[in-house]
């Protein structure tokens, strides 16, 4: 206790880890500055963001099956092109052989019943609002949103317009958004490597064993 | 003679695989980055990110990073730092070290990488009283 006492925070300063136990599940990313040329090498990034101890088996098998089941959806997104403006011309380049999403597993298909990410590009007029909602409903859980361009996100030059919803998140729950008017192919397929990013931390089985 | 066979390009095939670092190393550097390409090293910045370029290549592929190792499959295009982009887009010929008329001054910020989904993320917020009241379902 003395020794605690005397050295009160020396264990906790050189503790690198102490963000990552603070944070849970997000801790792969190392927050410290790097402002000097000649500094340590930071610590290997893991693949995974679940790091659990191997003194559970139990939730250590649950935290690699999600990592093999985020594996597997990342790598199959298949977008529902919800293209409403000049965003879908976007939205085909990052199809067109540049940009080339099918690298990444990104099909477009033209069914919700088949997709699992809706990408909203362009201005959702209140007109289209209860299509996009329904279109939403018809797509099979896991789902997520992208809202492409200023329009989708909130409005954009819109904003004050009488028959634009403002922001595509009044009616459906987004993901991602991707800035700009109109974004560029290569904005676009960063949001989607974010997304992919964001489904890599989800902890399906592991949510289900701790329940 | 070996041009006209067509043997040379087996030659490159081999130096590829030789700068690489060996078989093993050049089959991790296929999975970590689909590309296994022959280059020439123009500079290194500070966060350990190699950048590279072979003219060879068409215009558009024929300049490449290889981020730092630590980065593992963590890499994202966020992390190529602003003296970097430049070149790697194509903005400038000049690397960062050839090139004089930039500005650097004290207060200039360093770098950061994409923060989202991280403790670091930004996350807005609004002092005021919202305009609009949200719509509950299932609240009688």
């Amino acid at each position: 206790m003395l020794r605690s006492a005397l050295v009160p925070c020396k264990e906790v300063i050189s503790n690198q880890n102490i963000l990552r136990n603070l944070s849970g599940s997000f801790g792969n990313v190392q927050l410290h500055k790097r402002e000097q040329s000649t500094q340590p090498v930071p610590a290997d990034r893991p693949y995974s963001p679940f790091q659990v101890s191997k003194n559970n088996l139990a939730e250590y098998a649950f935290a690699r099956l999600d990592d093999l089941l985020n594996w597997g959806r990342k790598g199959s997104m298949w977008p529902l092109t919800f293209g409403l403006a000049c965003c879908a011309v976007e939205m085909m380049h990052i199809a067109a052989p540049r940009y080339d999403m099918d690298r990444y597993g990104v099909v477009f298909r033209a069914s919700p019943r088949q997709a699992d990410v809706i990408l909203v590009a362009g201005t959702v007029t209140n007109k289209m609002a209860p299509a996009l909602r329904k279109v939403y409903d018809q797509m099979p859980e896991p789902r997520w949103v992208v809202s492409m361009g200023s329009c989708a996100n909130g409005g954009g030059y819109y904003h004050y317009s009488y028959s634009v919803v403002r922001g595509c998140d009044r009616i459906i729950p987004v993901d991602i958004y991707v800035p700009g008017c109109p974004p560029t192919a290569e904005a676009l397929l960063y949001g989607i490597l974010q997304l992919q990013k964001k489904v890599k931390r989800m902890n399906t089985l592991q949510m289900w064993y701790r329940k | 003679m070996a041009r006209y066979f067509g043997l040379d390009r087996i030659f490159t095939f081999l130096n590829t695989i030789k700068e690489a670092g060996g078989i093993r190393a050049s089959l991790y550097k296929l999975y970590r980055m689909d590309n296994l390409r022959p280059g020439q090293l123009v500079g290194t910045d500070k966060y350990g990110n190699k950048y590279y370029q072979n003219p060879s290549y068409f215009y558009g592929r024929n300049r490449w990073i290889e981020y730092a190792p630590y980065y593992g499959m963590e890499y994202d295009g966020s992390q190529v730092p602003a003296e970097w982009y430049g070149w790697l887009h194509y903005k400038t010929d000049l690397t960062p070290d050839q090139d004089p008329s930039r500005p650097k001054y004290k207060w200039m910020l360093d770098h950061t990488e994409n923060l989202s989904g991280t403790p670091g993320q930004y996350m807005p917020y609004s002092t005021t009283r919202p305009k609009i009241e949200p719509w509950i379902p299932g609240r009688k």
